[in-house]
């Protein structure tokens, strides 16, 4: 395993047995990913993916069947690989006795964090998180926007080298929705990694570099946004055509559908673009219109989940006829 | 350097054991058994005013010069030792009910694994709670039956310094009460399945410790066996009761042989706890 990465799995793999039926659940199957240090990795997946499942058995709440998972190059396993993690789990219980200061304290100590360092840490952190007049106050007044800022302070307090954060804006209103965000960009030359589990693929797209989509337990798709969301390319929407012409459009791109004499068809690039107009001006078929597409982090997603290879679906961004 | 290894774990044990103080001192069960244990002590105070102690006092006191001094004082130990056993009870029963919920609390889904992701082991994630536990009935334990000693001594001017053994006593009966509260804790997650569990061992306790009789009744060799397995297996909540009683009455008990095979049955069970925590998931 390679101290390079900040995640590294190897053929991880989950399945629950029910204690009583001897039923099995395979929630991760077969997982490989590698997430190198210092970059804002999204983890995508629907409900039930095995996202969740995956992240606990990075943290070792969760025990593998069979695969490896390594943190900064550390055995997932040892207690040890987790000191340089910051965690914020969905769906978290913070113990409502304590004061928001109070609870930043305890799991700054679980951390490892002397009490000089953790006395002055968790007024600062209070402060980058938006709750330094709620430090004396009870948890259990806190709004979920505010607990989930705690939660972030939380994750934040010992300076970790990895951010795992579970779902981090679930349930939280927009502003929070803001803070949280303006939190995490204030890490951003830091060199801290960043990992994200979430279903907000907007969210997802607009802030991590990576990203990687799980679908039934499995290694879907994994790339850089930028790639992923690559496949430009252009709709084309032509009326009085034939079914000869779309049969000749469909040699050039296999996307061509012809309803009554109204043809549309999905070209990926300019060149393929150019032919089929051509072909359409000999065939004496009329444009309609041409549009350029990009593909969206909703797209390739949908599509990858779907069963389909990513490839860019349209979405109209300038019309030309 | 080994300073530097232990120190920080130090640190974490106690920042485990200040939650688990935290936790119980914001729970109401925890004030009640406090509240309980001041009640008792202020109704012991009453009691100990009215007139009728009070005469009887007085007429030990009086009649002390035709009573032999030994004799004086097996009254005094016997006394001390029903007060004791009473605590015994009382104190080891109301700690096990206090202390059920604090494990499966723990265990809450969204709790468990922050604290899972820290850089601890389960085992001393598991210890810190029951170290804290421990303390917090030990805390109570002292101060219901140190208070109720000094009352005594103070009323009676007879100071039996052997009534205090009901302390370690009532301590040691709880821990190892409790290593089957966290068992269950561990287990089925159920606060009140492990009050059942652990009351149900301290009444089974006292029909087990009946062996010496009931051997002799059974016919069967196998269920003669048994009996006395499941005696030497289980934790000796009686007998160390009444070892308890014959000590502070100053007379010899058999004590050692129910304290270890106790002190055992923890051992395993907490160790069958640790073990069973580790491999589960979160």
């Amino acid at each position: 395993m390679d101290a390079h990465y900040a995640i590294e799995t190897e053929g991880l793999e989950k399945i629950y047995r029910s204690r009583f039926r001897g039923r099995q659940i395979r929630a991760v199957s077969d997982l490989t990913l590698r997430v190198p240090e210092g970059v804002k990795f999204g983890l995508l997946g629907a409900n039930g993916a095995g996202k969740t499942t995956f992240v606990k058995m990075l943290l070792s709440a969760v025990h593998p069947t069979a695969g490896r998972a390594a943190l900064f190059g550390r055995n997932a396993g040892e207690p040890e690989s987790r000191r340089p993690v910051g965690y914020l789990p969905e769906n978290h219980r913070f113990p409502t006795y304590f004061t928001g200061a109070g609870m930043l304290n305890f799991y700054g100590a679980l951390s490892g964090m002397a009490a000089v360092e953790r006395g002055k840490r968790i007024p600062e952190l209070l402060a980058v998180v938006g709750l330094s007049d709620w430090g004396d106050v009870r948890i259990k007044k806190y709004s979920k926007g505010m607990l989930q800022r705690l939660g972030l302070a939380q994750a934040l307090l010992h300076r970790p080298r990895l951010l795992v954060l579970d779902e981090p804006t679930d349930g939280v209103d927009p502003l929070g929705r803001r803070q949280i965000r303006d939190t995490l960009n204030s890490l951003l030359d830091t060199g801290v990694t960043i990992f994200i589990n979430s279903h907000l693929l907007s969210e997802v797209e607009v802030f991590c570099d990576r990203v990687a989509i799980i679908h039934k337990g499995r290694l879907a798709l994994e790339g850089r946004i930028r790639d992923l969301v690559a496949g430009r390319g252009y709709k084309l929407v032509a009326v009085q055509a034939t079914d000869e012409v779309r049969r000749a459009v469909s040699v050039v791109t296999a996307s061509a559908t012809l309803e009554s004499d109204r043809l549309e068809t999905q070209m990926s690039d300019r060149g393929e673009l150019n032919r089929v107009i051509d072909i359409l001006r000999q065939s004496g078929a009329l444009i309609e219109s041409v549009t350029a597409t990009v593909s969206t982090l909703e797209d390739v997603f949908i599509r990858t989940t779907q069963g389909e290879t990513a490839i860019a679906p349209p979405q109209a961004t300038e019309v030309m006829a | 350097m080994s300073d530097l290894v232990t120190l920080p774990r130090f640190g974490v044990t106690a920042a485990l054991v200040a939650d688990t103080f935290q936790e119980a001192m914001a729970r109401w069960l925890f004030w009640a058994l406090f509240g309980l244990s001041t009640l008792l002590i202020l109704f012991f105070l009453f009691i100990l005013k009215i007139d009728v102690v009070d005469g009887a006092i007085s007429l030990l006191g009086l009649q002390s010069t035709s009573h032999s001094f030994s004799d004086l004082q097996r009254i005094v130990h016997l006394a001390y030792s029903r007060v004791a056993l009473f605590l015994y009870v009382w104190g080891t029963f109301l700690a096990v009910f206090a202390s059920a919920g604090l494990m499966p609390s723990v265990l809450e889904p969204g709790r468990v694994g922050l604290l899972l992701s820290k850089p601890i082991t389960r085992p001393v994630l598991l210890m810190g709670r029951f170290l804290g536990n421990l303390l917090i009935v030990s805390a109570n334990v002292c101060y219901l039956i140190l208070s109720i000693w000094i009352i005594i001594g103070i009323k009676t001017g007879m100071w039996d310094p052997a009534f205090l053994l009901s302390i370690p006593f009532t301590v040691f009966v709880f821990a190892v009460l409790l290593c089957v509260v966290v068992f269950i804790g561990v287990v089925f997650e159920s606060a009140p399945v492990a009050v059942m569990v652990a009351a149900a061992l301290m009444l089974v306790s006292g029909i087990l410790a009946q062996k010496g009789n009931v051997v002799k009744l059974l016919s069967s060799e196998w269920s003669r066996d048994l009996w006395t397995w499941l005696y030497w297996a289980s934790p000796k909540v009686w007998d160390l009761g009444r070892a308890m009683m014959n000590l502070i009455s100053d007379r010899s008990a058999e004590w050692w042989a129910p304290a270890w095979t106790s002190a055992a049955f923890g051992i395993v069970v907490l160790a069958a706890a640790i073990q069973i925590f580790r491999k589960r998931d979160y």
